[in-house]
């Protein structure tokens, strides 16, 4: 019989002998555990507040299309009680097993109170020890709920459970007894006798909770309210019964049974309440000033707003989740039914990983057992243990081995015969390399032209490569051939002008025989379009045909070449002369020839010996360079009967070399301060001008004096000269040439030696000097312009230096001027062939000087950076580098030095601004009014200083 | 089926049940019909967010339980 206590359950062996037996029979414990179970979940299940109910739909409606809702103890409901057992067990982990001291009887003790104590029986009993720290209590129970679930569950939602849960128990009970003949039940009859007991207090409540439900209600809450109050004191007086079980009276004897009719009471009155229609589901709310309408209601109200009744069934959170076909729970709320997937036990996953790679692993080992079979170990003996049978099986061996050989070498004179009949008739076997002949590459393709191979040389043929699906015929070709010809057409292309496209007129037109080429009209796209024309040629007798065809051809070609259709009323042939007739001279054209050839030859040194062997003939230079070019030009021209044309040529040669010479001579003169100097280039000029026209020179030079010419030059250099600053000419540049080429000319020397002067005065020249020296006079104190009538470079000259225009020279040269300086048609493409495309597509741009913009080849910036001041001046490089530097740098240069540079600009302005007729203080027309005067060519300049000024003031 | 608490902080304060498929201007329906105002001049609001009338409940997420504040306009 199993006694039912809070704490301890003890298990009546049937004999003696079973008391003394230390031996545990797990069915004793199982029943002692499933006791404790039951018993744990009803304490549990009354420590839930019984007011608390869940509402349980019953999927029943009624006419109206309500629903009945059926309102459940929440200690009841399914929910609560599957919750319940899953984690009941747990509470098994604070029993043991145990004997009583003095019975001996097994038992399973509850260590701990529910208070927390100590349970005071403890010391009443003998601890059993446990291997596994009576983890199998847990285990047991967990067994037994599993194996009952159902039957418990049933049981405990029942309305009126309290009867039937003894009734699972001792069912089960009897089912073990029935099992286990050795566990004895003391008796039946004591268990009915609870249970009827039961019976008549249950009834008893029953009747209570009825009169109280048969109560009318006169409020909706009002009835809730009541009800919970009534289920309250329901509560309260199950929890004094609960008090009495927690705390039973610690009973020395353990056999003593507490009174069974507390724990049955426990129970919570069952009876189900179910809800009115009218009834809303919605208990009062906490602050009271809800405003609720029930369902019914609602629904009436929605019914006239036009609205769909209330969906009512959705309150499923007291709902079982159903489950689907496939057991997944299903869930629904108020957006719809969702199914929850269980998550993967990763547990059985493991397991099943691991039986898996067991299997796998058993039927490895299986396999390599089964290879390991047939093979003998080293340490295996064989099976010949006698010697006898050993040297027999040897032998045996050595006889195979030996018939192998035999076998083998037998094989080989076969081939060997063969290959022998196969020289003498090579056509019995085709398969055989060693024969593979002219004949086998007959009719194969050949990549080449056959002009490449050359007559009697030997060249290595490859299969080509081809696509393997292709299905193209075989091609043999050389890879090095393949490389040569590819190059041809690359310098080929590479010649071509990539801009000229269209028919080209001027192409040529004739091959080698001079007979006409048949071209198509934008032939050279015929590749481009129709691919490229295979030249190949195959294998096999055509081949001799072929050249023999191609020989007879070219010897056509060679017997028509220079022949043309003409008409025959040609003029007959003549013969042909070494020298041109005069129409042919007139046609003939010869290239220009380049000035720097003459010029070389006008060096000093080529003059020297000539103008000695010359001297005879006169100072006449213009004659002197003539001869000296005939002289050359016999040297260097080998056709003499072109001479004259190339003497025209020459002289116009040298007629530029002479106008360069003059134009230098013009510039001197502007530019030399002497008188003498001046002298000296008009003397050059003269000469220069007497090659032209010796007869002119009288009335070219003539010159004219005038007043003040004459009276300039008494009065010598004028001291302010040259200060200015703008008539610092580059003579070294005239020095350069009449170094080199007047260095001969002695007068000239001399007149130039004797600078600054003009006293000392050559005898030969003298007349013409004196002649000239008023208007030499005149250009040296008024030098700058009087020259303009002498041509536009002089005028352009005097306007340069008045500012009037601008110098040219800030204008650096550009690239367009250059332009014939760069190289064509250079380029290092070649070396850079093979490299990689990539490589080469980055460089497009970048590749350096050689590269240009593809797209503006034509294009030739000229780019002049200007930079202007504030004042809008015009900055040279230096200025400008000023300028920017001081701008950058955010400090302006000191007061000193601006006040110095606006001098200096001034001055500029100023000397700009000054007349050219008249020194910077008028003394010139101060000078004339005077004379004017006085009606004198002169001025008195003696007396004293102030009398002097005070006459020319007073013309002021 | 759903419930939703109104409450305008000025004394009146209902609940009413309705279908989450149920618009909002619908609820003001209800709603007019348990306070006896009328419903064009409801407005209810979450925080700042003014419910419009032609849109549902379940697409505005309101739950079971959930709190509207009741205006009037």
């Amino acid at each position: 019989m199993c006694s039912v206590t809070s704490k301890m359950f003890e298990y009546d062996p049937p004999t003696k002998e079973y008391a003394t037996d230390p031996k545990i029979i797990s069915r004793n414990v199982k029943c002692l555990v499933c006791q404790a179970t039951i018993l744990e979940m009803e304490k549990e299940i009354k420590k839930v507040d019984p007011r608390k109910k869940v509402e349980v739909s019953g999927f029943r409606m009624d006419s109206d299309g309500f629903s009945e809702m059926k309102s459940v103890q929440y200690s009841k409901s399914e929910t609560y009680l599957t919750e319940l057992m899953d984690t009941i067990c747990k509470k098994m982990e604070d029993y043991a097993k145990a004997r009583h001291k003095t019975s001996r009887k097994l038992l399973i003790l509850k260590m701990v109170t529910d208070e927390g104590t100590m349970n005071p029986l403890m010391s009443a009993v003998d601890f059993v020890q446990d291997g596994d720290l009576n983890k199998s209590l847990e285990h047991f129970c967990l067994e037994v709920l599993e194996d009952h679930e159902e039957a418990i569950l049933t049981e405990f939602m029942k309305d009126v459970p309290e009867k039937n849960i003894d009734h699972i128990k001792h069912k089960k009970e009897s089912r073990k007894r029935d099992r286990s003949p050795d566990v004895a039940v003391k008796s039946s009859s004591r268990f009915e006798r609870e249970r009827e007991k039961d019976r008549r207090e249950r009834q008893d409540r029953h009747k209570k909770h009825k009169s109280d439900k048969s109560r009318k209600h006169d409020s909706r809450h009002g009835s809730s309210r009541t009800g919970r109050a009534a289920n309250r004191d329901d509560y309260h007086s199950d929890s004094s019964d609960v008090v009495e079980i927690i705390d039973p009276p610690p009973a020395p004897i353990i056999s003593s049974k507490p009174p069974p009719a507390p724990s049955i009471s426990s129970k919570p009155p069952p009876a189900p309440i179910i809800s009115r229609k009218s009834r809303s589901i919605s208990p009062i709310p906490d602050g009271g000033a809800g405003d609720v309408l029930s369902i019914a209601e609602t629904n009436k109200l929605r019914a006239k707003l036009g609205l769909k009744p209330l969906e009512t069934n959705s309150d499923t959170t007291a709902q079982e989740p159903k489950k689907d076909a496939d057991g997944l729970k299903m869930h629904k709320d108020e957006w719809g039914e969702f199914l929850h997937k269980p998550a993967d036990n990763l547990a059985d996953k493991l397991q099943a990983e691991k039986l898996r790679e067991k299997f796998r692993q058993k039927k490895e080992k299986r396999q390599i057992d089964n290879k390991l079979k047939t093979i003998k170990g080293l340490g295996e003996s064989d099976d010949f243990d006698d010697i006898n049978a050993w040297i027999e099986h040897s032998r045996e061996k050595e006889k195979l081995k030996a018939e192998a050989l035999k076998r083998a070498k037998m094989l080989e004179e076969m081939d060997e015969e063969l290959a022998s009949n196969e020289v003498s008739r090579p056509s019995v076997r085709k398969g055989n390399r060693n024969n593979y002949t002219e004949k086998n590459l007959r009719g194969l393709k050949v990549g080449h032209n056959m002009e490449s191979f050359g007559e009697g040389k030997t060249v290595i043929l490859t299969l080509k490569d081809h696509d393997v699906l292709a299905e193209d015929e075989d091609e043999l070709v050389n890879v090095n051939m393949i490389d040569d010809e590819r190059y041809k057409k690359n310098t080929e292309v590479k010649k071509k002008n990539p801009n000229q496209y269209g028919y080209d007129v001027y192409e040529e037109q004739y091959d080698e025989f001079g007979e006409q080429i048949h071209r198509n009209i934008l032939g050279k796209y015929d590749e481009e379009i129709d691919g490229i024309k295979p030249n190949s040629f195959s294998i096999g007798e055509t081949l001799e045909d072929e050249r023999a065809q191609k020989r007879r051809l070219l010897e056509i070609k060679a017997k028509l070449a220079g022949k043309k259709l003409e008409s025959l009323d040609e003029p007959s042939l003549k013969l042909a002369s070494d020298v041109y007739t005069d129409d042919e001279l007139a046609k003939f054209k010869k290239p220009k020839k380049k000035v720097k050839k003459l010029r070389r030859k006008l060096k000093a040194e080529d003059l020297l010996p000539l103008s000695g062997s010359a001297e005879s003939s006169s100072k006449d230079y213009g004659k002197r360079l003539r001869l000296h070019n005939d002289h050359v030009d016999t040297d260097d021209v080998v056709d003499t009967d072109f001479k004259d044309i190339k003497i025209e040529e020459e002289d116009n040669e040298l007629e530029k070399i002479l106008s360069k010479t003059r134009r230098l001579k013009q510039k001197e003169s502007l530019i030399t301060k002497s008188l003498t100097s001046v002298e000296a280039s008009q003397d050059v000029k003269m000469e220069v001008d007497s090659d032209d026209d010796n007869g002119e020179i009288a009335s070219k030079d003539n010159i004219c004096l005038n007043e003040t010419a004459e009276f300039c030059r008494t009065l010598g250099d004028i001291p302010t000269y040259g200060m200015s600053g703008n008539r610092d000419e580059d003579a070294g540049d005239m020095m350069d040439f009449e170094q080199e080429h007047f260095e001969p000319d002695e007068p000239v020397e001399e007149k130039r030696s004797t600078g600054g002067t003009w006293n000392s005065v050559n005898p030969d020249l003298e007349a013409i000097v004196e002649d000239k020296s008023n208007e030499m006079i005149e250009v040296a104190i008024l030098d700058e312009e009087p020259d303009v009538g002498s041509g536009m470079g002089a005028a352009l000259k005097l306007a340069l230096s008045k500012g009037y225009l601008e110098r040219e020279e800030t204008n650096r040269p550009s690239n367009t001027r250059m332009a014939h300086l760069q190289a064509k048609n250079y380029s290092i493409e070649d070396k850079a062939y093979g490299e990689d495309e990539k490589f080469q597509r980055r460089d497009r741009y970048h590749s350096g000087p050689i590269s240009e913009f593809k797209e503006k080849e034509s294009y030739r910036p000229n780019v002049k950076l200007e930079y202007i001041d504030d004042s809008g001046r015009l900055l040279n490089e230096k200025e400008a580098f000023r300028y920017l530097s001081h701008k950058f740098h955010g400090k302006g240069p000191g007061k000193n030095k601006i006040e110095k540079r606006l001098k200096k600009n001034e001055q500029d302005g100023l000397m700009m601004k000054m007349s050219s007729t008249d020194t910077p203080l008028g003394t010139l027309t101060m000078l004339q009014h005077k004379q004017k005067e006085t009606h004198s060519p002169y001025i008195v300049l003696s007396g004293s200083k102030q009398a002097q000024s005070t006459s020319i003031t007073k013309h002021k | 089926m759903i419930e939703i608490t109104c409450n305008d902080r000025l004394g009146k304060k209902v609940r009413v049940k309705c279908n989450p498929e149920d618009t909002i201007g619908d609820l003001k329906k209800l709603i007019a019909a348990q306070t006896g105002t009328k419903y064009d001049k409801i407005v209810l609001k979450k925080w700042y967010t003014i419910f419009k009338d032609q849109i549902r409940l379940c697409d505005y997420e309101i739950h079971d339980g959930m709190n509207l504040e009741l205006y009037y306009q």
